[in-house]
Protein backbone atom coordinates (compact mmCIF):
# COMPACT_ATOMS: atom_id res chain seq x y z
CA UNK A 1 0.00 0.00 0.00
CA UNK A 2 1.48 3.28 -1.06
CA UNK A 3 1.46 6.34 1.21
CA UNK A 4 0.51 9.81 0.07
CA UNK A 5 2.79 12.87 0.23
CA UNK A 6 1.37 14.14 3.49
CA UNK A 7 1.97 10.86 5.26
CA UNK A 8 5.43 10.52 3.76
CA UNK A 9 6.51 14.01 4.76
CA UNK A 10 5.49 13.32 8.32
CA UNK A 11 7.89 10.41 8.38
CA UNK A 12 10.77 12.11 6.55
CA UNK A 13 12.52 13.34 9.67
CA UNK A 14 12.37 9.97 11.33
CA UNK A 15 13.52 8.48 8.08
CA UNK A 16 16.53 10.76 8.19
CA UNK A 17 17.38 10.03 11.77
CA UNK A 18 16.73 6.33 11.17
CA UNK A 19 14.11 6.12 13.87
CA UNK A 20 11.60 4.35 11.68
CA UNK A 21 10.86 0.67 11.96
CA UNK A 22 12.12 -1.28 8.94
CA UNK A 23 8.68 -1.74 7.46
CA UNK A 24 7.93 1.99 7.53
CA UNK A 25 11.37 2.70 6.12
CA UNK A 26 10.62 0.69 2.98
CA UNK A 27 7.25 2.34 2.58
CA UNK A 28 8.80 5.81 2.70
CA UNK A 29 11.46 4.72 0.21
CA UNK A 30 8.79 3.36 -2.11
CA UNK A 31 7.01 6.69 -2.04
CA UNK A 32 10.18 8.71 -2.53
CA UNK A 33 11.11 6.64 -5.56
CA UNK A 34 8.31 8.14 -7.62
CA UNK A 35 7.65 11.50 -5.93
CA UNK A 36 9.96 14.35 -6.91
CA UNK A 37 8.28 16.79 -4.53
CA UNK A 38 9.01 14.69 -1.50
CA UNK A 39 12.56 14.07 -2.68
CA UNK A 40 13.09 17.79 -2.74
CA UNK A 41 11.56 18.11 0.68
CA UNK A 42 13.82 15.39 1.98
CA UNK A 43 16.82 17.15 0.48
CA UNK A 44 15.98 20.43 2.24
CA UNK A 45 15.32 18.65 5.47
CA UNK A 46 18.54 16.71 5.21
CA UNK A 47 20.52 19.87 4.70
CA UNK A 48 19.04 21.51 7.76
CA UNK A 49 19.34 18.35 9.84
CA UNK A 50 22.96 17.77 8.95
CA UNK A 51 23.92 21.39 9.28
CA UNK A 52 22.23 21.39 12.64
CA UNK A 53 24.46 18.52 13.62
CA UNK A 54 27.47 20.60 12.64
CA UNK A 55 26.55 23.56 14.81
CA UNK A 56 29.54 23.83 17.09
CA UNK A 57 29.35 23.68 20.82
CA UNK A 58 32.24 25.41 22.51
CA UNK A 59 34.19 23.45 25.05
CA UNK A 60 33.42 24.39 28.62
CA UNK A 61 36.25 26.40 30.08
CA UNK A 62 39.04 25.11 32.27
CA UNK A 63 37.29 26.45 35.34
CA UNK A 64 34.33 24.15 35.20
CA UNK A 65 36.02 20.99 36.44
CA UNK A 66 37.82 22.47 39.47
CA UNK A 67 34.67 24.41 40.31
CA UNK A 68 32.67 21.19 40.30
CA UNK A 69 35.10 19.32 42.51
CA UNK A 70 35.35 22.11 45.04
CA UNK A 71 31.56 22.24 45.12
CA UNK A 72 31.48 18.49 45.71
CA UNK A 73 34.00 18.75 48.52
CA UNK A 74 32.10 21.61 50.11
CA UNK A 75 28.91 19.62 49.86
CA UNK A 76 30.49 16.63 51.55
CA UNK A 77 31.71 18.77 54.41
CA UNK A 78 28.31 20.31 54.80
CA UNK A 79 26.78 16.85 54.80
CA UNK A 80 29.23 15.59 57.40
CA UNK A 81 28.44 18.57 59.61
CA UNK A 82 24.81 17.53 59.81
CA UNK A 83 24.70 13.76 59.52
CA UNK A 84 21.03 13.73 60.38
CA UNK A 85 20.23 15.05 56.94
CA UNK A 86 18.71 12.10 55.19
CA UNK A 87 15.32 10.92 54.23
CA UNK A 88 15.02 8.73 57.29
CA UNK A 89 16.25 11.57 59.48
CA UNK A 90 13.55 13.87 58.21
CA UNK A 91 10.99 11.13 58.61
CA UNK A 92 12.00 10.54 62.19
CA UNK A 93 11.77 14.22 62.93
CA UNK A 94 8.33 14.34 61.44
CA UNK A 95 7.26 11.36 63.48
CA UNK A 96 8.54 12.94 66.63
CA UNK A 97 6.35 15.88 65.78
CA UNK A 98 3.27 13.98 64.80
CA UNK A 99 3.31 11.24 67.38
CA UNK A 100 2.19 12.33 70.88
CA UNK A 101 5.15 13.84 72.70
CA UNK A 102 5.62 17.54 72.30
CA UNK A 103 2.47 18.33 70.34
CA UNK A 104 0.24 16.67 72.90
CA UNK A 105 2.03 18.25 75.78
CA UNK A 106 1.60 21.61 74.14
CA UNK A 107 -2.11 21.00 73.68
CA UNK A 108 -2.39 19.91 77.28
CA UNK A 109 -0.60 23.02 78.49
CA UNK A 110 -2.74 25.29 76.37
CA UNK A 111 -5.89 23.55 77.57
CA UNK A 112 -4.92 24.07 81.19
CA UNK A 113 -4.10 27.70 80.52
CA UNK A 114 -7.47 28.34 78.92
CA UNK A 115 -9.26 26.66 81.78
CA UNK A 116 -7.28 28.67 84.29
CA UNK A 117 -8.20 31.87 82.51
CA UNK A 118 -11.85 30.93 82.37
CA UNK A 119 -11.88 30.00 86.03
CA UNK A 120 -10.08 33.19 86.99
CA UNK A 121 -12.47 35.28 84.96
CA UNK A 122 -15.41 33.59 86.58
CA UNK A 123 -14.16 34.10 90.08
CA UNK A 124 -13.27 37.72 89.50
CA UNK A 125 -16.23 38.87 87.51
CA UNK A 126 -18.98 37.85 89.91
CA UNK A 127 -17.78 38.32 93.43
CA UNK A 128 -20.81 40.41 94.44
CA UNK A 129 -23.47 38.05 93.29
CA UNK A 130 -24.90 35.96 96.08
CA UNK A 131 -26.53 33.17 94.16
CA UNK A 132 -23.54 32.37 91.92
CA UNK A 133 -21.64 30.96 94.90
CA UNK A 134 -23.02 27.53 94.24
CA UNK A 135 -22.85 28.13 90.50
CA UNK A 136 -19.18 28.92 90.90
CA UNK A 137 -18.63 25.72 92.71
CA UNK A 138 -20.44 23.81 90.03
CA UNK A 139 -18.37 25.50 87.39
CA UNK A 140 -15.20 24.66 89.25
CA UNK A 141 -16.26 21.08 89.66
CA UNK A 142 -16.93 20.89 85.95
CA UNK A 143 -13.54 22.38 85.18
CA UNK A 144 -11.80 20.04 87.56
CA UNK A 145 -13.38 17.06 85.96
CA UNK A 146 -12.36 18.34 82.55
CA UNK A 147 -8.76 18.70 83.65
CA UNK A 148 -9.00 15.19 84.98
CA UNK A 149 -10.23 13.94 81.63
CA UNK A 150 -7.43 15.69 79.82
CA UNK A 151 -4.87 14.08 82.08
CA UNK A 152 -6.35 10.71 81.33
CA UNK A 153 -6.16 11.36 77.61
CA UNK A 154 -2.56 12.50 77.98
CA UNK A 155 -1.67 9.43 79.94
CA UNK A 156 -3.27 7.09 77.46
CA UNK A 157 -1.47 8.71 74.51
CA UNK A 158 1.93 9.08 76.09
CA UNK A 159 2.05 5.56 77.44
CA UNK A 160 2.40 4.32 73.85
CA UNK A 161 5.35 6.60 73.18
CA UNK A 162 8.55 4.96 71.94
CA UNK A 163 10.62 7.00 74.39
CA UNK A 164 10.89 5.53 77.88
CA UNK A 165 11.11 9.03 79.38
CA UNK A 166 7.73 9.89 77.89
CA UNK A 167 6.21 6.68 79.20
CA UNK A 168 7.55 7.43 82.68
CA UNK A 169 5.93 10.82 82.44
CA UNK A 170 2.67 9.20 81.43
CA UNK A 171 2.76 6.92 84.43
CA UNK A 172 3.44 9.87 86.70
CA UNK A 173 0.17 11.45 85.63
CA UNK A 174 -1.71 8.77 87.56
CA UNK A 175 -0.61 10.46 90.78
CA UNK A 176 -2.63 13.49 89.76
CA UNK A 177 -5.72 11.49 88.98
CA UNK A 178 -8.22 11.16 91.78
CA UNK A 179 -9.53 7.89 90.47
CA UNK A 180 -8.71 5.83 87.46
CA UNK A 181 -11.22 4.54 85.00
CA UNK A 182 -11.03 1.13 83.43
CA UNK A 183 -9.16 2.32 80.38
CA UNK A 184 -6.41 3.86 82.47
CA UNK A 185 -6.13 0.78 84.65
CA UNK A 186 -5.96 -1.45 81.60
CA UNK A 187 -3.26 0.70 80.05
CA UNK A 188 -1.20 0.65 83.25
CA UNK A 189 -1.54 -3.09 83.73
CA UNK A 190 -0.57 -3.68 80.13
CA UNK A 191 2.50 -1.48 80.63
CA UNK A 192 3.39 -3.37 83.80
CA UNK A 193 3.24 -6.66 81.93
CA UNK A 194 4.73 -5.74 78.60
CA UNK A 195 6.90 -2.65 78.78
CA UNK A 196 10.48 -3.44 77.86
CA UNK A 197 12.00 -0.91 80.25
CA UNK A 198 12.44 -1.96 83.88
CA UNK A 199 12.20 1.61 85.16
CA UNK A 200 8.89 2.15 83.46
CA UNK A 201 7.56 -1.12 84.87
CA UNK A 202 8.67 -0.20 88.39
CA UNK A 203 7.07 3.23 88.16
CA UNK A 204 3.89 1.64 86.86
CA UNK A 205 3.84 -0.79 89.73
CA UNK A 206 4.18 2.06 92.18
CA UNK A 207 1.34 3.91 90.51
CA UNK A 208 -0.86 0.83 90.54
CA UNK A 209 -0.14 0.13 94.19
CA UNK A 210 -1.73 3.47 95.02
CA UNK A 211 -4.84 2.42 93.17
CA UNK A 212 -4.96 -0.96 94.89
CA UNK A 213 -8.23 -0.16 96.67
CA UNK A 214 -9.88 -0.95 93.35
CA UNK A 215 -10.61 -4.68 93.12
CA UNK A 216 -9.67 -4.95 89.46
CA UNK A 217 -6.28 -3.36 90.15
CA UNK A 218 -5.58 -5.87 92.91
CA UNK A 219 -6.53 -8.74 90.68
CA UNK A 220 -4.39 -7.35 87.88
CA UNK A 221 -1.40 -7.11 90.18
CA UNK A 222 -1.80 -10.70 91.32
CA UNK A 223 -1.97 -11.83 87.73
CA UNK A 224 1.05 -9.75 86.82
CA UNK A 225 3.26 -11.85 89.08
CA UNK A 226 3.70 -14.61 86.56
CA UNK A 227 4.59 -12.21 83.75
CA UNK A 228 7.63 -10.64 85.35
CA UNK A 229 11.11 -11.74 84.51
CA UNK A 230 13.09 -8.88 86.00
CA UNK A 231 14.27 -9.58 89.58
CA UNK A 232 13.74 -5.93 90.48
CA UNK A 233 10.10 -5.99 89.49
CA UNK A 234 9.54 -9.43 91.04
CA UNK A 235 10.84 -8.22 94.39
CA UNK A 236 8.88 -4.98 94.25
CA UNK A 237 5.72 -6.84 93.34
CA UNK A 238 6.21 -9.25 96.25
CA UNK A 239 6.56 -6.23 98.56
CA UNK A 240 3.32 -4.81 97.27
CA UNK A 241 1.56 -8.10 97.83
CA UNK A 242 2.70 -8.15 101.44
CA UNK A 243 1.63 -4.56 101.94
CA UNK A 244 -1.79 -5.32 100.54
CA UNK A 245 -1.97 -8.61 102.42
CA UNK A 246 -3.25 -10.08 99.23
CA UNK A 247 -3.74 -13.77 99.92
CA UNK A 248 -4.57 -14.58 96.34
CA UNK A 249 -0.94 -13.93 95.54
CA UNK A 250 0.26 -16.93 97.55
CA UNK A 251 -0.28 -19.38 94.71
CA UNK A 252 1.48 -17.37 92.00
CA UNK A 253 4.31 -16.56 94.41
CA UNK A 254 4.83 -20.25 95.17
CA UNK A 255 4.86 -20.98 91.45
CA UNK A 256 7.39 -18.24 90.95
CA UNK A 257 9.52 -19.79 93.66
CA UNK A 258 9.67 -23.05 91.73
CA UNK A 259 10.81 -21.37 88.57
CA UNK A 260 14.22 -22.57 87.48
CA UNK A 261 16.92 -19.95 87.37
CA UNK A 262 15.19 -17.63 89.82
CA UNK A 263 17.48 -15.03 91.26
CA UNK A 264 18.70 -16.00 94.75
CA UNK A 265 17.93 -12.68 96.34
CA UNK A 266 14.46 -12.72 94.86
CA UNK A 267 13.99 -16.26 96.10
CA UNK A 268 14.70 -15.36 99.70
CA UNK A 269 12.60 -12.25 99.29
CA UNK A 270 9.61 -14.27 98.11
CA UNK A 271 10.06 -16.82 100.87
CA UNK A 272 9.98 -14.00 103.40
CA UNK A 273 6.91 -12.52 101.71
CA UNK A 274 5.12 -15.87 101.81
CA UNK A 275 5.87 -16.18 105.49
CA UNK A 276 4.45 -12.73 106.08
CA UNK A 277 1.35 -13.47 104.10
CA UNK A 278 0.61 -16.74 105.89
CA UNK A 279 1.18 -15.11 109.29
CA UNK A 280 -1.22 -12.39 108.38
CA UNK A 281 1.22 -9.90 109.76
CA UNK A 282 1.01 -6.38 108.43
CA UNK A 283 3.87 -5.68 106.21
CA UNK A 284 6.97 -4.18 107.59
CA UNK A 285 8.96 -2.13 105.19
CA UNK A 286 12.02 -4.13 104.41
CA UNK A 287 14.99 -2.70 106.22
CA UNK A 288 17.51 -5.21 105.01
CA UNK A 289 19.04 -4.96 101.61
CA UNK A 290 17.52 -8.06 100.07
CA UNK A 291 19.20 -7.74 96.75
CA UNK A 292 22.10 -6.01 95.25
CA UNK A 293 21.40 -4.23 92.04
CA UNK A 294 24.70 -4.63 90.35
CA UNK A 295 24.62 -8.39 90.71
CA UNK A 296 21.94 -9.10 88.25
CA UNK A 297 20.20 -6.05 86.84
CA UNK A 298 19.57 -7.00 83.28
CA UNK A 299 19.22 -3.37 82.23
CA UNK A 300 20.78 -0.26 83.73
CA UNK A 301 18.55 1.04 86.47
CA UNK A 302 18.97 4.63 85.43
CA UNK A 303 16.45 6.70 87.40
CA UNK A 304 16.18 9.22 84.56
CA UNK A 305 14.87 6.47 82.36
CA UNK A 306 17.10 5.85 79.42
CA UNK A 307 15.29 6.12 76.15
CA UNK A 308 14.94 2.68 74.63
CA UNK B 1 23.55 7.43 40.38
CA UNK B 2 22.03 4.83 42.67
CA UNK B 3 25.33 4.62 44.49
CA UNK B 4 25.38 8.37 44.88
CA UNK B 5 21.89 8.19 46.23
CA UNK B 6 22.98 5.56 48.73
CA UNK B 7 25.49 8.04 50.11
CA UNK B 8 28.55 7.42 47.93
CA UNK B 9 28.79 11.08 47.00
CA UNK B 10 32.23 10.67 45.43
CA UNK B 11 30.63 8.76 42.59
CA UNK B 12 29.22 12.07 41.46
CA UNK B 13 32.64 12.79 39.99
CA UNK B 14 32.16 9.93 37.55
CA UNK B 15 28.82 11.25 36.44
CA UNK B 16 30.28 14.69 36.05
CA UNK B 17 33.04 13.40 33.78
CA UNK B 18 30.60 11.48 31.68
CA UNK B 19 27.84 14.03 31.26
CA UNK B 20 29.03 17.56 31.84
CA UNK B 21 29.83 18.23 28.16
CA UNK B 22 26.42 17.13 27.00
CA UNK B 23 24.78 19.13 29.71
CA UNK B 24 26.86 22.15 28.88
CA UNK B 25 25.92 21.76 25.22
CA UNK B 26 22.24 21.64 26.06
CA UNK B 27 22.41 24.74 28.21
CA UNK B 28 24.59 26.53 25.71
CA UNK B 29 22.13 25.94 22.90
CA UNK B 30 19.26 27.00 25.07
CA UNK B 31 20.93 30.18 26.33
CA UNK B 32 23.55 31.00 23.75
CA UNK B 33 25.98 32.07 26.46
CA UNK B 34 28.96 29.97 27.48
CA UNK B 35 29.72 31.62 30.82
CA UNK B 36 26.16 31.42 32.11
CA UNK B 37 25.87 27.84 30.86
CA UNK B 38 28.89 26.87 32.93
CA UNK B 39 27.34 28.36 36.03
CA UNK B 40 24.17 26.45 35.36
CA UNK B 41 26.02 23.15 34.82
CA UNK B 42 27.35 23.67 38.32
CA UNK B 43 23.87 24.36 39.64
CA UNK B 44 22.46 21.23 38.00
CA UNK B 45 25.11 19.04 39.58
CA UNK B 46 24.53 20.66 42.93
CA UNK B 47 20.83 19.90 42.67
CA UNK B 48 21.61 16.32 41.78
CA UNK B 49 23.43 16.00 45.08
CA UNK B 50 20.80 17.81 47.05
CA UNK B 51 17.83 16.05 45.54
CA UNK B 52 19.44 12.69 45.00
CA UNK B 53 16.72 11.01 47.05
CA UNK B 54 14.23 11.89 44.30
CA UNK B 55 16.12 9.79 41.79
CA UNK B 56 14.44 6.47 41.17
CA UNK B 57 16.11 3.47 39.68
CA UNK B 58 13.49 2.93 37.01
CA UNK B 59 14.13 6.29 35.33
CA UNK B 60 17.21 6.71 33.20
CA UNK B 61 19.84 9.02 34.59
CA UNK B 62 19.99 11.18 31.45
CA UNK B 63 16.27 11.81 31.59
CA UNK B 64 16.50 12.86 35.20
CA UNK B 65 19.47 15.10 34.45
CA UNK B 66 17.66 16.99 31.69
CA UNK B 67 14.63 17.23 33.88
CA UNK B 68 16.69 19.02 36.54
CA UNK B 69 18.47 21.07 33.89
CA UNK B 70 15.16 22.35 32.56
CA UNK B 71 14.12 23.44 36.03
CA UNK B 72 17.42 25.21 36.59
CA UNK B 73 17.05 26.88 33.21
CA UNK B 74 13.51 28.00 33.97
CA UNK B 75 14.65 29.47 37.30
CA UNK B 76 17.50 31.25 35.59
CA UNK B 77 15.29 32.74 32.90
CA UNK B 78 12.76 33.87 35.48
CA UNK B 79 15.50 35.61 37.42
CA UNK B 80 17.11 37.30 34.41
CA UNK B 81 14.10 38.20 32.39
CA UNK B 82 15.57 41.52 31.30
CA UNK B 83 19.01 40.49 30.23
CA UNK B 84 19.64 39.70 26.59
CA UNK B 85 19.87 36.18 25.32
CA UNK B 86 21.89 34.73 22.53
CA UNK B 87 24.40 37.50 22.54
CA UNK B 88 27.25 35.14 21.66
CA UNK B 89 25.37 33.51 18.83
CA UNK B 90 24.39 36.80 17.26
CA UNK B 91 27.96 38.08 17.40
CA UNK B 92 29.24 34.86 16.02
CA UNK B 93 26.76 34.83 13.17
CA UNK B 94 27.42 38.42 12.26
CA UNK B 95 31.17 37.99 12.16
CA UNK B 96 31.04 35.05 9.82
CA UNK B 97 27.92 36.03 7.93
CA UNK B 98 29.63 39.21 6.74
CA UNK B 99 32.15 37.41 4.58
CA UNK B 100 31.64 36.99 0.80
CA UNK B 101 34.35 34.46 0.06
CA UNK B 102 33.37 31.73 -2.33
CA UNK B 103 35.63 29.28 -0.58
CA UNK B 104 33.70 26.07 0.00
CA UNK B 105 34.66 25.50 3.60
CA UNK B 106 33.78 29.06 4.40
CA UNK B 107 30.47 28.67 2.68
CA UNK B 108 29.81 25.64 4.82
CA UNK B 109 30.79 27.59 7.87
CA UNK B 110 28.39 30.28 6.87
CA UNK B 111 25.59 27.78 6.49
CA UNK B 112 26.24 26.50 9.94
CA UNK B 113 26.33 29.99 11.35
CA UNK B 114 23.09 30.84 9.64
CA UNK B 115 21.47 27.76 11.03
CA UNK B 116 22.79 28.52 14.45
CA UNK B 117 21.22 31.92 14.14
CA UNK B 118 17.98 30.38 12.92
CA UNK B 119 18.01 28.06 15.91
CA UNK B 120 18.22 31.00 18.25
CA UNK B 121 15.11 32.45 16.63
CA UNK B 122 13.05 29.38 17.39
CA UNK B 123 10.68 29.48 20.30
CA UNK B 124 12.30 28.03 23.40
CA UNK B 125 9.82 25.18 23.36
CA UNK B 126 10.69 24.11 19.83
CA UNK B 127 14.40 24.71 20.27
CA UNK B 128 14.38 22.48 23.30
CA UNK B 129 13.00 19.40 21.54
CA UNK B 130 15.35 19.89 18.62
CA UNK B 131 18.38 20.14 20.88
CA UNK B 132 17.34 17.13 22.86
CA UNK B 133 16.77 14.99 19.80
CA UNK B 134 19.55 16.25 17.52
CA UNK B 135 22.38 17.22 19.86
CA UNK B 136 21.71 15.12 22.88
CA UNK B 137 20.51 12.21 20.77
CA UNK B 138 17.63 11.34 23.00
CA UNK B 139 14.89 9.09 21.68
CA UNK B 140 11.35 10.45 21.51
CA UNK B 141 10.43 8.27 24.46
CA UNK B 142 13.20 9.73 26.59
CA UNK B 143 12.33 13.27 25.60
CA UNK B 144 8.74 12.54 26.51
CA UNK B 145 9.87 11.52 29.98
CA UNK B 146 11.98 14.66 30.37
CA UNK B 147 9.07 16.86 29.37
CA UNK B 148 6.40 14.83 31.13
CA UNK B 149 4.43 14.28 27.98
CA UNK B 150 3.68 11.50 25.49
CA UNK B 151 5.89 10.16 22.77
CA UNK B 152 3.34 11.16 20.14
CA UNK B 153 3.31 14.75 21.35
CA UNK B 154 7.11 14.89 21.23
CA UNK B 155 7.13 13.58 17.69
CA UNK B 156 4.66 16.21 16.57
CA UNK B 157 6.64 18.93 18.29
CA UNK B 158 9.95 17.87 16.74
CA UNK B 159 8.38 17.91 13.28
CA UNK B 160 6.88 21.30 13.84
CA UNK B 161 10.18 22.63 15.18
CA UNK B 162 12.05 21.24 12.22
CA UNK B 163 9.68 22.91 9.77
CA UNK B 164 9.90 26.19 11.60
CA UNK B 165 13.68 26.00 11.62
CA UNK B 166 13.75 25.25 7.92
CA UNK B 167 11.56 28.27 7.18
CA UNK B 168 13.67 30.61 9.31
CA UNK B 169 16.85 29.22 7.81
CA UNK B 170 15.70 29.77 4.25
CA UNK B 171 14.49 33.25 5.10
CA UNK B 172 17.87 34.26 6.58
CA UNK B 173 19.80 32.69 3.73
CA UNK B 174 17.92 34.52 1.03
Amino acid sequence: MDMNCEQAQQELLDYLSKELPAEEQTRVEAHLAHCAGCQEELQALRQVWHTLGAVPVPEPSENLRPAFYSMLAAYKEEEAAKPTFSLTGIWEKMQAWLVPGSALRLAYGLGLLVMGLVAGYWLNSSPKAVAPATADQQQLAALTSQVEQMRQVMLLSLIENPSATERLRAVSYTKELSGANDRVVDALLSTLNHDENVNVRLATLEALAQLAHEPNVRLGLVKALKNQDSPLVQSALADVMVQLQERRSVQPLRRLLNQPGLNKAVKSKIEESLKNLSNGRPAAPSTTEPYHETDYTPQPADPAGTAV
Amino acid sequence: MLRVKAGDVDRMGLLFERYHRKLFGFLYHMLGRADTSEDLVQTVFYRMLKYRHTYTADGEFRTWMYHLARNVLADHIKKNRHSTHHADVADFAEKIGGGTQADESLQREQEVATLHQALSHLSAENREVLILSRFQELKYGEIARVLNTTEGAVKVRVHRAMNELKTIYLRIEN
